[in-house]
């Protein structure tokens, strides 16, 4: 509003002759005629030297934005004299389009060791291959915050996006895939159950989980005893309650006492779930929680059923990238 | 609502101004490149305006408005363009909601999200979509000799891992055994092409509704972008856009029908961008390029010879990709790939003959079939 009422004086100050749009203030270095603003966009003309990301430093604050200059005028190279278009706002929260929609893939990892074992635990090399892969073709590793906001549909996020997340709480994390996730500035997500919290071997404690808690992994959580959260067949009743709610609540407590926050989002052990367990999982305070399926999830998700992709040892590099979908065709009229 | 209050505002601001005669630019004061600055801006919204794109042109009105507050044009067609969204915005949602009541899931989905196209931001699409509508689109497959979840998920999703995928859906206990007969729900996964890839779909048409026809402009623009716009399309073409470059010389002519310096540039677009694709390997947006080229000048050697390149290579793409689909079995598809070639070569023997013999042996296949299941 207020750069609107000092756009609309300076037209008014400036006359009718004259109808060459004025710079507004703290834009010195840029000639008449090569800056304009309003309240949702600036143009620049740009000039060489220029890249997204200086412009998205200079204008937005922050050169990371680079993406939504790169978006909105569909091109990562700038030419000298083009007009860009800068958006000062998000133009696409839901990333819907006529030609379909945007899909955030979310990979889970569980242990590391330099060799690959089984299913679960994933070789170093393969690993490190896998996030050089992601740096390489231009996804945007993102935060688990930033993935909430859009699905709350409070924040725009780059189109190539991708979280990744880490289950049950092994401190081989720490050696294997930190380093890796550090060189590439990427961030990650941790799900730990609390009962396997400082149980010895392989299992973080809870000031290693705080260091990288205040490093600003996202630490998260995965359930109290990471047994299955679906009601067994034989399960009483009451027994049955009293265990979903241990489940949810016991990690509450632990996150509170030891990292200084109540945990609000969950990935279910095993991504099992029930509406019975969605039910509850959302009255005790969780705004988010993740499944694991196959498919990438879009920004209109069920918040309470999140996909997840589950990343094996075995997959080749071309099962890797056939997981990175970020796009949904479809003709939507 | 405030947003919405500040636009009315300005809007009404700089009616004002050009009410009061403020309108006509002054040649001294504007810099050189001013129009050519523009013009791309203005194109561009134009363009997406015409194909549909509602939402996409309100935001480059809003960046050509950026740029020439005060331009005429731009703010009475950014005004038209956000009053059909509103418009339009409103006849959706309210249909989304009454095929909810009806129980009508995808087609609710389907309102739903052409609201979120138009308005990205739009509450009350997002949250029926992340609460109320169930998504349902599945098709059955019947389980035949040879088949595994593995097998099963290749050929409907391209990517043998989605296996998991269709045994959560289907309930199946471990390592699970199919016998022939057996039925399963493949639920389309979002992102991934599904049952046999379709092309790229090309968004055409508005959105459907009550509200008024988006393809038309308004004829009085003649003469404003005249020249500028022509400028702007070689400039465009000069940086390879070639998209750009079409639409803002279209636009032009569908003003100046008979300005035979816009068609000859719209044939050298055309053709440029057509061999450029054919160098990217995107053959059929070469042969859609040379396609048009040819229509509009049947004779053009060029033009001519582009198109017949585009084809062969296009026949000779799907005879291959139906020789390895009939090495792996798949008859249908692979069939498909050879009709596909008689599309563009209606005296392909080889594809013929392919076709007959991959349907005696898919007629041999199923009756085999008839007679286990009896």
């Amino acid at each position: 509003m207020k750069t609107l009422g000092l756009l609309i004086l300076c037209l008014t100050l400036a006359g009718c002759g004259a109808a060459t749009p004025t710079p507004p203030s703290g834009q010195t270095d840029q000639p008449a005629g090569e800056f304009f603003e309003s309240e949702d966009y600036f143009v620049v003309v740009a000039k060489s030297g220029d890249t997204t990301q200086t412009l998205a430093a200079k204008h937005l604050g922050d050169a990371n934005k680079d993406w939504m200059i790169e978006e909105y005028n569909e091109t990562a190279t700038l030419m000298p004299g083009q007009a860009v278009a800068i958006p000062k706002r998000p133009w696409n929260l839901s990333g819907v389009t006529l030609t379909g929609y945007q899909l955030v893939p979310i990979l889970v990892y569980h242990d590391l060791a330099p060799q690959a074992k089984g299913r679960m635990v994933m070789g170093v090399k393969g690993f490190e291959e896998q996030m050089r892969y992601l740096k390489a073709n231009g996804y945007r590793v993102i935060t688990l915050k930033e993935y909430v906001e859009f699905v709350s549909l409070k924040r725009q996020l780059p189109k190539k996006s991708v979280l990744i997340t880490f289950d049950d709480g092994y401190r081989s994390f720490v050696r294997y895939a930190y380093p890796v996730l550090k060189e590439l500035g990427f961030s990650a997500t941790l799900f730990i159950y609390t009962d396997y919290v400082a149980a010895g071997g392989n299992a973080f404690t809870w000031p290693e989980l705080k260091k990288l808690s205040d490093e600003g992994f996202a630490i998260q959580a995965h359930s109290k005893s990471h047994g299955d959260m679906v009601r067994a067949n034989a399960e009483g009743a009451a027994e049955y309650d009293k265990r979903l709610e241990s489940e949810l609540v016991q990690p509450k407590a632990l996150f509170q006492k030891n990292l200084g926050y109540a945990p609000d989002i969950i990935a279910y052990p095993y991504g099992r779930q029930d509406d019975a367990v969605v039910r509850r999982t959302k009255e005790r305070g969780y705004v988010a929680a993740f499944t694991v399926r196959r498919q990438g999830s879009q920004s209109f998700v069920d918040p309470h059923r999140i996909h997840r992709i589950q990343i094996y040892p075995e997959m080749r590099m071309d099962d890797f990238v056939k997981s990175l979908s970020t796009f949904s065709q479809e003709t939507i009229k | 609502m405030k947003k919405r209050r500040q636009t009315q505002f300005f809007l009404l601001w700089a009616g004002m101004a050009l009410f009061a005669g403020c309108s006509a630019r002054s040649g001294d004061s504007v810099p050189a490149n001013f129009e050519s600055l523009l013009a791309p801006h203005r194109a561009r919204a134009a363009a997406l305006a015409e194909h549909g794109n509602l939402r996409g042109a309100s935001e480059a009105w809003k960046v050509a408005l950026t740029i020439d507050p005060r331009d005429a044009v731009a703010l009475a067609e950014s005004r038209k363009v956000d009053e059909q969204i509103k418009q339009s915005v409103g006849d959706r949602l309210s249909r989304g909601r009454d095929a909810l009541k009806r129980n009508v899931h995808l087609e609710a989905r389907n309102h739903f999200l052409a609201v979120l196209a138009m308005d990205p931001g739009n509450r009350e699409a997002f949250e029926a979509l992340q609460s109320q509508v169930r998504e349902v689109r599945q098709v059955n497959h019947t389980v035949r000799a040879g088949d595994s979840l593995v097998s099963i998920a290749q050929l409907y999703y391209g990517d043998r891992t989605r296996s998991e995928v269709i045994w959560e859906t289907n309930q199946l206990p471990p390592n699970p055994k199919l016998t022939p007969g057996m039925v399963l729900k493949i639920p389309e996964i979002p992102g991934l092409p599904f049952g046999r890839p379709e092309p790229a779909p090309i968004v055409k048409t508005p959105p459907s509704g009550s509200g008024p026809s988006t393809a038309k402009t308004e004829p009085a623009e003649e003469g404003l972008y005249a020249n500028p716009a022509l400028g702007a399309a070689r400039e465009a073409l000069e940086r390879g856009e070639f998209v750009l470059a079409l639409s803002t010389v279209d636009r032009f002519i569908l003003q100046n029908p008979r300005n035979g310096e816009a068609t000859d540039l719209r044939r050298i677009v055309l053709l440029q961008q057509g061999r450029t694709l054919m160098e990217q390997n995107k053959l059929l947006d070469a042969y859609s390029a040379a396609n048009q080229l040819v229509k509009t000048n049947p004779k053009d050697p060029a033009a001519t010879a582009l198109l017949s390149q585009a084809r062969g290579r296009l026949v000779q793409q799907h005879y291959n990709q139906g020789m390895q689909l009939f090495r792996e079995e798949k008859l249908p598809a692979a069939v498909a790939e050879w009709r596909t070639v008689l599309q563009y070569d209606p005296a392909h023997d080889g594809a013929k003959r392919n076709i007959d013999q991959a349907q005696r042996l898919l007629k041999g296949l199923e009756e085999r079939q008839q007679k286990q299941g009896k």
